[in-house]
């Protein structure tokens, strides 16, 4: 068990990190300031049920996720699981560059490079609620289908399901933003 | 493997939960074909300009007032 004397030492390093994921899910810092204020308060006073030496970072990831959800989902009238079109395999990188030419690799590469930070945040920001959530646990925390089923409290295959798809409607996005720069002409 | 089946694999190859024998068949694929190789690249480096591009600093201001915060909450001996 935890001693709750122990809590900032222990959790606050992870507090950088938790705010940049409560930044996505929420879409606004003020928003996020809450949800990771109310996650840092429930998990302190949970700490003491939180077993040393399993995994810290999940189960604050677990908190952070359901104070999240619990919060915001019933402001939002969309319904939970929003469908999202299937798109055919390697949808950005067929788009970027001409596919099987010998420059195509180092193209699509350079052409990754600009997106600004911007626009991968505002096309993550873009994802339906659960698609999101999922795309940040694996990309942006890494965590194991296992750890983000467990965050999420959904099977593995719904997991993976919604990583797939999520991943393909934020290469949809990507490509959107490219398409309106070459509209505008910039 | 044809392409189709090691495209299927995509995701978890790049997530690292395929198991070592679906690995090993998509790395054979991957070897003979170019297109497929390049793509699984592609999609490698998105997986990791995504999360360089979602990266944040946390304001001190809030870090200082989170602190405040839950001292506040500790000494209400709760």
């Amino acid at each position: 068990m935890a001693e709750r004397a122990d809590f900032e030492d222990d959790v606050m390093e992870f507090a950088p990190q938790l705010y940049a994921a409560a930044l996505r899910m929420t879409r606004n810092p003020s928003d996020a300031e809450d949800v990771l204020q109310e996650s840092l308060l429930k998990a302190y006073r949970g700490y003491h049920t939180f077993v040393t030496g399993t995994n810290l970072k999940a189960w604050l990831y677990r908190i952070l996720t359901n104070t999240f959800i619990n919060k915001y989902r019933k402001q939002s009238r969309r319904p939970h699981e929003v469908e999202l079109g299937d798109l055919e395999d390697f949808y950005l990188f067929k788009r970027l560059g001409d596919e099987g030419s010998a420059a195509a690799r180092s193209a699509e590469d350079e052409a990754l490079d600009r997106f600004v930070d911007e626009d991968i945040k505002a096309a993550v920001e873009s994802l339906p609620e659960n698609f999101r959530i999922s795309v940040l646990l694996a990309d942006v925390e890494g965590f194991s289908y296992k750890e983000i089923a467990e965050i999420m409290g959904v099977p593995i295959g719904t997991v993976m399901s919604r990583l797939h798809r999520g991943r393909k409607a934020l290469q949809q996005a990507l490509w959107q933003f490219v398409e309106e720069r070459e509209a505008s002409g910039s | 493997m044809n392409c189709d089946k090691t495209r299927h694999d995509l995701y978890i190859y790049i997530d690292g939960e395929a198991t070592v024998l679906r690995r090993w068949r998509v790395r054979r694929h991957l070897r003979r074909c170019p297109p497929c190789e390049d793509g699984f690249v592609f999609e490698e480096h998105l997986k990791v300009r995504v999360r360089q591009g979602c990266r944040e600093e946390i304001p001190r201001e809030l870090v200082e007032r989170l602190r405040t915060f839950l001292q506040g909450h500790a000494e209400d001996g709760m």
